[in-house]
């Protein structure tokens, strides 16, 4: 994990979206900062990637007027913006709590499989029926 | 013995506080010469910034100096026209009010709207956790949120300051005409005359510094606020305080430049 420390990509909500950025620009911010994407490039690969999940209305809008869910998958799209991301999702219950099951966390993976390495889940042992088969 | 202690704590905490701003500045300065702090991101993050500073504020900046302006410059010319020092008056205009009064009247416009905007974004970064993203994501804080901001504060004073001077030396074409019927044409030339080089180059390099500790001074500021929202408006206060200090600093510097 030493070696790929700079592969980790965190999703936690002690890991904040930037407020005063549109959400394109925070999960955008990655390529462009790391990787020097031009900017007109960077929107246009974030709107793609938000297609894909079916939220691009909300690339314009700000992390307060997210709901948990779209707050969850706009993490999840910026933790996979790292280069061969290693995704590790902290608690995925405490960034969504009303959800009953990880179905449509597992889903939204899915949708975006080819944009990471690895990804892990941790959570509270008590937690374990939340996950179901996983 | 108290009173002593307490006087010399407050003398060393003043002088290492002062210290650690200008070690800063010379940390900043030096990321400004490297190529790589000029990504996507940082320039994006400028390009908002000087849209931000120097293009949403144009309207109301224009109001303020066309008044301000005019009120400067009616006064200086009805005052030099009765103590009879019509001669000096391009002296005055381009020596007090261009190279001297621009600028001050600027950075006291920039300071109170975006000065106090910065220091209280970074206050409210700092308590979110915001700064911990850019951590985590490895990307640098000085690179990423402090040289846009600084190197758009530098442009925006020197920009908007010339914009300022601009509007006085046009108010003064009707005023001059009102006040001492003056043609253009002599006007124009009254001020050429008294234009100095060295003074015009000297005001640009203050703007230029200006711009640079206001700017800075409220990041530092505000990147020094806890985790507690209660540490937002210390933060706040602590850095306009210490920006209006800078302003005078700056004022006196220039002027004993200027006078040796």
């Amino acid at each position: 994990m030493a070696k790929n420390y700079h592969r980790a990509a965190p999703v936690s909500l002690d890991v904040p979206l930037i407020s005063n950025q549109e959400i394109w620009m925070n999960i955008a911010l990655i390529k462009q900062y790391h990787e020097n994407m031009p900017r007109i490039q960077a929107e246009k690969f974030v709107l793609n990637a938000l297609q894909r999940l079916d939220l691009a209305h909300i690339a314009y809008k700000r992390n307060p007027a997210l709901t948990d869910e779209e707050r969850f998958v706009v993490l999840l799209l910026r933790a996979a913006m790292v280069k061969d991301a290693l995704i590790i999702i902290d608690r995925p219950f405490k960034i969504i709590p009303h959800l009953k099951n990880s179905n449509s966390i597992l889903q939204a993976l899915k949708k975006i499989d080819d944009f990471y390495t690895t990804c892990h889940i941790y959570d509270y042992k008590w937690m374990e029926e939340k996950y179901g088969a996983l | 013995m108290n009173v002593l202690e307490n006087i010399g704590r407050l003398g060393v905490k003043t002088v290492k506080s002062f210290l650690d701003t200008i070690s800063f500045a010379f940390k900043v300065i030096c990321r400004m010469f490297q190529y790589r702090s000029y990504n996507s991101a940082m320039r994006m993050v400028l390009i908002n910034q000087i849209y931000f500073t120097s293009v949403q504020i144009l309207p109301v900046f224009l109001i303020v100096s066309i008044v301000l302006g005019s009120l400067l410059i009616g006064i200086a010319f009805q005052l030099l026209k009765q103590l009879g020092l019509t001669d000096y008056f391009g002296n005055v205009l381009m020596g007090l009010i261009v190279t001297e009064l621009s600028p001050f009247f600027t950075v006291l416009f920039i300071t109170l709207r975006s000065a106090s905007a910065i220091n209280t974004e970074m206050a409210v970064m700092k308590v979110n956790g915001e700064m911990k993203t850019l951590e985590t994501f490895r990307i640098d804080v000085i690179n990423y949120l402090l040289l846009p901001r600084i190197i758009n504060g530098v442009i925006s004073l020197v920009l908007l300051s010339s914009l300022f001077s601009i509007v006085l030396m046009v108010s003064g074409i009707l005023f001059s005409w009102l006040i001492f019927g003056m043609s253009t044409d002599v006007y124009i030339n009254i001020l050429l005359n008294s234009a100095k080089f060295f003074d015009m180059v000297i005001a640009l390099i203050k703007c230029a510094v200006f711009g640079f500790f206001i700017t800075l001074i409220p990041i530092r500021f505000g990147l020094r606020a806890s985790r507690e929202f209660t540490s937002i408006p210390i933060a706040v206060s602590g850095g306009m305080v210490n920006v209006f200090t800078a302003i005078i600093i700056i004022e006196v510097l220039s002027f004993l430049i200027k006078l040796f």
